[in-house]
C-alpha cells in the first residue's frame, strides 16, 4: 500500500471529504473549549452536560423527524434545562452543584434512552450515544462551520475575559468584568458545541475530543495562548488521523477518534519533560495532590 | 471671578477620608453579615480589618468594591459611590484561591492588572508595557517575568500579585487575608512591602486573621463582630475589652444568630 492509498485516496470518497471537514472544524472550536473546561476543572460536568442533550435530541426527532435544526434546538433546549436546572438547585436547595449536576443528568439520559426505544425502529440508539461521522450530511456541516466560527470569534474577541474568568474569577468581577455573563454564555457556547459534535462523535464520546486535546497540551504549555493552539492542533491532527484509521480498519469513527486523542494523551503524560510522570519519577519529585 | 475660585476651593475636597461607611448593613437572605457600620479610613493609612470567622471581614472589603449590595446605609470613596472609583481600586485574592498550576508566566498575571482599562478591543500598548515593566521592577520580580507561577516560592508569588495590583495604578489596595499561609520571612517582606506603600501615600486595607500581625504592621484598626466594635488607632482598637467583646462575646449573647452566620459567597 502506497502513502498515496493511505493518506489520499480515501478523500476521494465525497463521505470523506465530509467526515474529516466536519471532524476539523469541531477539533478547532472543541479545542479552545476543551482548554477553559479542564482549567475551570468542569470536566465531569462537560461529560454530565453531554449526556443529558439525549431527551431532546430524541424528542425533536419524535416529532420533527431529521430535520437538523430541530435536533439542534432539542439538544440546545435539553444542555441548558440540565445546566440552569442543576444551578437552580443548588442555590435553593441544600444540594450542591456536583451532586445537582450528577443526578439531574442522569435522570435526562435515562428518559432519553426510554424516548428513542419509543421511537421507529429504524432510528439506531448507537447513532446518538456514538455518532457515524461518516454519515454526515451537507445541513450538519454548516452547523459545524456556524458553531465552530462562533466559538473562534468569541475566544478572539473576549480573550482577556475568557482568560481572566478561567483563572481568577474574583479579579475579573473586582475589575468591573461580567463574570456571571462569561461564564453563562461559555456553558451556552459548550452546549452548541456539543449538539454540533452529536452527529460526528455521539453524545458519549463528543466530550472526548474536547477533553483530551485540552488535557494533553495542558501538559507541554506553561502559557494560556499556546495551551490553546496546541490543544486545537492536536484536536485537528487526531481527527484527521482517526478518520483515516477508521476507514482503513473498519472502526466506529467517534471511538477511533477518540482513541487516537486517548494515544496522544498517554504519551503526553508520560513523556511531557516538566509535567509528565517519568519526569516526576525520575527526579523524584512527585506532586502534592492539589488541594 | 472670586466666586469663582471659592467655588472651585469649595469643591475640592479637603475631608482627609479617602472610605466612609454609613450606618452600613448587609444581609444575606436572613443572615446579617454587616450591621449598621458607620466608619472613616484616612487617606494614607494602612487599616487592618479584624473580627472572629463570619464576623464580616470579607463582607465589609466586598462592599468597598462595590460588588455588595447595601441593604441600608452608604459607602463613599473619595467623593465617588464605589461602582465609580472602580479605577483607584486594586484587589489581591487570597492565596488559596489561586490555582497555581494555570498555564500562565508571571508576566501574564502581572498584565492582567491592565486588562481593566483596555475594554475588549484595544490591545496592550507601550504605556501598558511600561506600567507592568514598572510594577515588577517595584516589586523585585523582574528577572522572573518568564517563570511559570508554581516555580516561585511562597513570598515570590504573593509578590506577583501584589504587582498586578500595582499595575493597575490604584491608589487604594484592598488585600484579603494577605498574611494567611506566609512563613515569618514571607511576612517580614510583605509589612516591609506594605509600609513603603503607605509611604508613597497609597492607602491599604486589609483582611487580617492575626493580631500579633496587627498590631506589628498596621497602624490602625476596624474590629468587627457583624456591628463595628471599635475602629481607630491600632492599640486602642485591640485594647482587652475590645478583644473580649469581639472575640468571646463579651456583652452580646453568644446565641445571637447574626455574628455566627458564615458569610455566604
Amino acid at each position: 500500500m502506497t502513502l498515496h492509498d493511505l493518506l489520499l485516496s480515501p478523500f476521494a470518497y465525497a463521505f470523506m471529504r465530509r467526515a474529516l471537514l466536519s471532524a476539523a472544524l469541531l477539533g478547532v472550536s472543541g479545542g479552545l473549549i476543551g482548554c477553559v473546561l479542564v482549567l475551570r476543572r468542569l470536566a465531569l460536568m462537560g461529560d454530565a452536560l453531554s449526556h443529558s442533550l439525549l431527551p431532546g435530541v430524541a424528542a425533536a426527532w419524535y416529532f420533527f423527524g431529521t430535520s437538523t435544526t430541530a435536533l439542534f434546538f432539542g439538544g440546545l433546549a435539553a444542555g441548558l434545562l440540565t445546566a440552569l436546572g442543576s444551578a437552580l438547585l443548588s442555590r435553593l436547595t441544600r444540594v450542591k452543584e456536583d451532586a445537582a449536576f450528577g443526578s439531574l443528568f442522569i435522570v435526562f439520559f435515562a428518559a432519553g434512552i426510554a424516548l428513542v426505544s419509543k421511537l421507529p425502529s429504524r432510528v439506531n440508539l448507537t447513532d446518538f450515544l456514538f455518532g457515524n461521522v461518516l454519515g454526515v450530511n451537507p445541513g450538519e456541516i454548516g452547523l459545524a462551520a456556524a458553531v465552530c466560527a462562533l466559538t473562534v470569534l468569541v475566544f478572539a474577541v473576549f480573550y482577556r475575559s475568557v482568560l481572566l474568568e478561567t483563572f481568577d474569577p474574583v479579579f475579573h468581577r473586582a475589575s468591573g468584568g461580567r463574570g456571571g455573563l462569561v461564564h453563562m454564555g461559555f456553558l451556552t457556547l459548550t452546549v452548541l458545541n456539543l449538539v454540533a459534535a452529536m452527529q460526528t462523535m455521539g453524545i458519549v464520546l463528543a466530550l472526548g475530543l474536547f477533553l483530551l486535546p485540552a488535557v494533553s497540551a495542558y501538559l507541554w504549555c506553561d502559557r494560556f495562548r499556546s495551551m490553546l493552539l496546541v490543544s486545537v492542533a492536536i484536536a485537528v491532527l487526531s481527527s484527521a488521523v482517526g478518520i483515516l484509521v477508521s476507514f482503513h480498519a473498519g472502526l466506529a469513527s467517534g471511538a477511533s477518534i477518540v482513541l487516537c486523542l486517548g494515544v496522544v494523551f498517554i504519551l503526553s503524560a508520560l513523556f511531557s519533560p516538566r509535567h509528565g510522570a517519568l519526569g516526576a519519577l525520575r527526579f523524584g519529585r512527585g506532586r502534592a495532590p492539589s488541594q | 471671578m472670586t466666586d469663582l475660585v471659592d467655588s472651585f476651593l469649595a469643591a475640592l475636597p479637603d475631608d482627609p477620608n479617602i472610605i466612609s461607611f454609613d450606618s452600613v448593613t448587609v444581609r444575606y437572605g436572613r443572615v446579617t453579615a454587616l450591621e449598621g457600620v458607620s466608619l472613616e479610613i484616612p487617606c494614607g493609612s494602612s487599616t487592618a480589618i479584624l473580627g472572629a470567622n463570619g464576623a464580616g471581614k470579607s463582607t465589609l472589603l466586598r462592599s468597598v468594591m462595590g460588588w455588595q449590595h447595601l441593604s441600608a446605609g452608604e459607602i463613599r470613596i473619595g467623593d465617588a459611590h464605589p461602582h465609580h472609583a472602580r479605577p483607584r481600586l486594586a484587589y489581591v485574592p487570597q492565596r488559596h484561591s489561586v490555582d497555581w498550576d494555570f498555564p500562565i508566566t508571571v508576566r501574564g498575571v502581572v498584565e492582567q492588572g491592565r486588562y481593566p482599562s483596555l475594554g475588549i478591543f484595544r490591545r496592550l500598548s507601550a504605556n501598558d508595557r511600561g506600567l507592568v515593566d514598572a510594577a515588577l521592577d517595584e516589586l523585585g520580580i523582574a528577572d522572573l517575568a518568564g517563570r511559570q507561577i508554581r516555580m516561585l516560592s511562597g513570598g515570590q508569588q504573593q509578590r506577583v500579585f501584589l504587582a498586578r495590583a500595582v499595575a493597575q495604578g490604584g491608589d487604594i489596595f484592598l488585600l484579603d487575608e494577605p498574611f494567611t499561609g506566609l512563613d515569618l520571612f514571607g511576612s517580614e517582606e510583605l509589612t516591609h512591602i506594605l509600609r513603603g506603600w503607605v509611604a508613597q501615600g497609597r492607602t491599604v486595607l486589609a483582611a487580617v486573621h492575626d493580631l500579633g500581625v496587627a498590631r506589628s504592621c498596621f497602624a490602625r484598626g476596624i474590629l468587627l463582630k457583624t456591628r463595628l466594635v471599635a475602629s481607630g488607632p491600632i492599640g486602642d482598637v485591640l485594647s482587652p475589652a475590645n478583644i473580649d467583646t469581639a472575640y468571646r462575646g463579651g456583652q452580646h449573647c453568644v446565641h445571637d444568630g447574626h455574628a455566627h452566620g458564615e458569610a455566604a459567597p
